[in-house]
């Protein structure tokens, strides 16, 4: 751990806070779902209000006279005690049921033989503790206790030998516990709210940048062994319960790739505890984990002790990519074509703004006049035939609601982002410096993107190369403007299934602005996975430009949009607009995948 | 101006550069012994600058490597892909040749390589072979060259290649792709869902993340022309369509396009071609 690279990150103490009151007390996370949620919230706050008497009990068992001062005589909180003791119970018992009866897949590749001995010991502790407060009662050195304790009494003798067994006995799972725990996984009892304090509170899209302006001794090219960890990754690997909510969560793992990100961080944890001097790749970690990675952070997401996937992920990416050279194939032609060209695909940036001829939108020259919004129509939108579809629908509405909005045409480049997320954090800052001085050789000051890639990176990433701007995503500026009456879009009867875009719903948290303009426009009808639980269209993390092994993520969720029975798939980025077309032509169902800003284009004529 | 100008045998990108490196002043040509190591050749060349103004090479692969290796020994700055040198103010080529850029240039000597293809090629002269100094960091060179294998036309130099989408259907549905490609003497293409599916091997997608080509005639049947496939194939001269779909991105890029089933289509351009031949 003090080897360990610092983490850049800014104190932001209220929201750390918030986050302990609600991810570790409240058990936000975990109460994603609600039965194994409802499991570890009983055995959690039983572990809190309980504490008092491991203090009580110790007391006890040198003079059982003596007892704690002020608690030790609140008869509310004997009833408390009872009350917990019953919960945490229930919780062990369902906790049981899910591992041995139900057994979900989640649990694949965890240790269950850890987690069964810890279930032991819990229910050993609290058993033990309500038998010493019932016999305690039964000897009169107790008259505090709740009404269960008190029923339990009346089965023991009142001589106090019994009051003696248990105390010793409660002792000796909670010291024997102890001993056990840092050799477990339930070390995160001690490590979790640690590691949900140092997750980072900007938004999670955000990726930390690599700096290169710091002495030789502090460079670092991402993760090759584990003493190029930042503490937060070392941490993270402290934390983790191998609960696997993230592997249920993962559309990699989904689709029967290799990655999950569960054996991704246990295997990072286990190179750390053997304090290995190899590589992580390879050895902890298999080379193709970290490229099956979308970066959709379903992962992050769902996970109830705040380990953050991505930054390990990436990070791994980065020393692959930039200090041993070696990545994908097949990526190889994007990364050329951004660095090169502009645009991963290679294509004449002087063509960026062809789509936008026709409509007469004007296109920024040095030196003009700044616009209100500048549309920042990204590489897809610019070049690819079916996501221009959406730049021109966009541009329409724009105009139609009187907009003042300009485009950067020829002097756009791509974000960076792909490059980045494939770990090549060199192009995507030259990227980034060369963006932000236009951006603010044009006085530019509110941003409308396209594309929900570029708006994370515009509007999260691009404030560490000295670009502050206020970014929206068209979706929300379209929503604010329907809002307003500027555009006024006539809803028709068609059922429109819209897929959340991991960058827009989970990274950003835009949800219900798309959804605003569903509904104006048709009958809106949810999938079952929506919001921040969407599923990935597997674009993102560079997959737009790799080969996918095995069975195809954008198949499975066209297959779920299909299912809802809507005629119409609606999008908010060009990335999932070709992956869910290209998943729904697969199928042969007649559905129609189109862009949020083309339907209402098209409600509006 | 006195240019020192590493030049490659046998190599027309130096030939060019040699007339660039002319139009600045007096030109001394070098080149260096032995088998290429870059560290290595650029120490060579380094020390051989003595007080000329710029040092020169073209914009090949090599060039800008050598070039850049120089610059880190020397601790001056670097302009690659140059097409011209007014003063100190240098236009060169970004983004895959759709900007020129103008840039100042610093540093002494002028460190620059020369864009492909922009200058006329000079006539050879005489060229000075550059002795590797003693110390010379050989830890990065070349060992050993190996030419690719030729079985069969490569997708690559093809002269036509034929492929085929979703909308061909099957494995089995190939066969027709085949057979046209056969009777063009050209070789067999195909999208990337065709090799999701399995229906072809990886080796045949044409497209970014498969081969790019550069043939003569581009015959796409059933391939609707995602953005991926046509980076692949936008190197072909001339690229003829055939779909069933109007609409089909692919249209946009194409030349000639046929808007019908290539189950039909196809197999009747074969028995013309036939029918044409044998007649």
């Amino acid at each position: 751990m003090r080897r360990a690279k610092p983490n850049d990150r800014p104190p932001d103490v209220p929201r750390r806070v918030r986050n302990e009151l609600e991810i570790v007390l409240g058990q936000r996370k975990l109460l994603q779902r609600l039965v194994p949620g409802l499991m570890h919230a009983f055995i959690f706050w039983g572990f809190l209000v309980l504490f008092p008497t491991i203090v009580m009990a110790m007391i006890a068992a040198v003079d059982k006279h003596t007892e704690l001062p002020w608690l030790g005589h609140q008869t509310w909180f004997g009833w408390m005690v009872d009350l917990f003791v019953v919960l945490v119970l229930v919780g062990v018992g369902a906790a049981v049921y899910i591992r041995k009866v139900v057994r979900p897949p989640r649990f694949q590749g965890s240790h269950s033989g850890d987690a069964d001995f810890i279930l032991f010991m819990i229910a050993g502790v609290v058993t033990t503790l309500l038998c010493w407060h019932a016999a305690a009662h039964a000897a009169g050195l107790n008259d505090h206790v709740g009404p269960l304790s008190a029923a339990l009494a009346k089965a023991f003798p009142s001589h106090g030998l019994e009051e003696r067994v248990f105390v010793w006995a409660h002792l000796a799972f909670v010291l024997g516990f102890l001993r056990y725990l840092p050799y477990s996984k339930h070390l995160h009892i001690a490590t979790a709210a640690v590691n949900v304090w140092l997750a980072r509170t900007s938004r999670p899209g955000r990726l930390e940048p690599l700096r290169f302006d710091v002495p030789d001794d502090e460079l670092r090219f991402g993760t090759a062994t584990i003493f190029d960890l930042t503490r937060k990754e070392v941490m993270d690997g402290f934390s983790c319960t191998e609960c696997g909510r993230c592997q249920d969560a993962c559309p990699a793992w989904a689709t029967g790739k290799v990655l999950s990100p569960k054996l991704l961080i246990m295997g990072v944890r286990d190179q750390v505890l053997a304090q290995s001097t190899e590589p992580i790749l390879g050895n902890g970690v298999p080379e193709q984990m970290i490229w099956d990675c979308v970066t959709c952070g379903a992962c992050v997401e769902a996970c109830p002790v705040s380990i953050e996937h991505i930054d390990h992920i990436v990070d791994l990416r980065r020393s692959r990519v930039m200090v041993d050279s070696q990545f994908p194939a097949e990526a190889e032609p994007m990364l050329r074509d951004v660095e090169r060209a502009g645009n991963p695909w290679g294509k004449p940036q002087t063509e960026r703004a062809a789509w936008a001829e026709e409509l007469g939108v004007r296109v920024l020259e040095p030196g003009d006049r700044p616009p209100e919004y500048l549309y920042w129509v990204g590489c897809a939108a610019s070049f690819d035939e079916r996501a221009k579809k959406s730049a021109e629908s966009t541009a329409k509405l724009l105009q139609q609601a009187g907009v003042d909005f300009a485009i950067l045409g020829p002097r756009e480049a791509c974000t960076g982002d792909p490059a980045r997320r494939m770990g090549n954090e060199y192009v995507f800052q030259a990227y980034a410096e060369q963006n932000v001085a236009t951006l603010r050789e044009q006085r530019v000051r509110k941003i409308v993107a396209s594309c929900p890639h570029c708006f994370n990176t515009l509007a999260n990433e691009y404030g560490d190369f000295g670009g502050s701007f206020e970014v929206l995503h068209h979706t929300e500026l379209l929503a604010e403007l329907v809002r307003d009456g500027r555009l006024q879009p006539k809803a028709d009867a068609k059922p429109i299934t819209y897929h959340d875009s991991c960058y827009l719903a989970r990274h950003n948290d835009v949800r219900m602005e798309p959804r605003e303009l569903v509904a104006a426009v048709g009958q809106p009808i949810e999938m079952k996975r929506s919001g921040k639980q969407t599923f990935c269209c597997g674009a993102g993390g560079a997959h737009m430009w790799m080969e996918e092994a095995g069975k195809p993520i954008n198949a499975e969720r066209a297959r779920e949009a299909i299912d809802t029975g809507a005629e119409t798939l609606a999008v908010a980025c060009p990335f999932c607009t070709v992956m869910l077309d290209d998943g729904v032509r697969e199928t042969g169902s007649p559905m129609r995948v189109a862009d949020v800003s083309t339907l209402l284009a098209e409600s509006m004529e | 101006m006195s240019v020192l100008l590493f030049v490659e045998p046998d190599d027309d990108l130096s030939l060019q550069a040699l007339t660039f490196a002319r139009s600045l002043g007096d030109v001394k040509a070098v080149s260096v012994d032995g088998p290429y190591a870059p560290a290595a050749w650029a120490a060579a060349i380094a020390g051989a600058a003595g007080d000329a103004d710029a040092i020169v090479a073209a914009g090949s692969d090599r060039g800008n490597e050598l070039l850049a290796h120089v610059s880190a020994r020397l601790d001056q700055p670097f302009a690659a892909n140059v097409t011209a040198l007014d003063g100190d103010v240098v236009t060169r080529i970004r983004w895959g040749g759709s900007l020129l850029e103008q840039a100042r240039l610093h540093g002494e000597p002028k460190l620059l390589t020369v864009a492909p293809h922009t200058q006329p090629a000079a006539e050879a002269v005489p060229v000075e072979q550059l002795a590797l100094p003693a110390d010379a960091d050989t830890s990065v060179r070349v060992l050993e060259t190996v030419s690719e294998s030729s079985g069969g036309i490569s997708l690559r130099d093809a002269k036509v290649v034929v492929s085929g989408g979703r909308g061909v259907g099957s494995s089995e549905a190939f066969a027709i792709i085949e057979e046209l490609a056969e009777l063009l003497g050209g070789a067999v293409g195909c999208s990337r869902v065709v090799t999701s599916a399995g229906w072809r091997p990886h080796t045949d997608q044409v497209g970014q993340t498969g081969t790019k080509i550069s043939a003569d005639l581009y015959v796409a049947c059933g391939i609707s022309g995602a953005t991926q496939h046509i980076a692949g194939a936008k190197g072909a001269k001339k690229i003829l369509a055939i779909n069933s779909d109007p609409e089909a991105p692919i249209l946009a890029s194409a030349d000639y396009a046929v808007i019908g089933d290539l189950h039909e289509i196809v197999p009747a351009v074969s028995a013309e071609l036939r029918r044409v031949r044998s007649s």
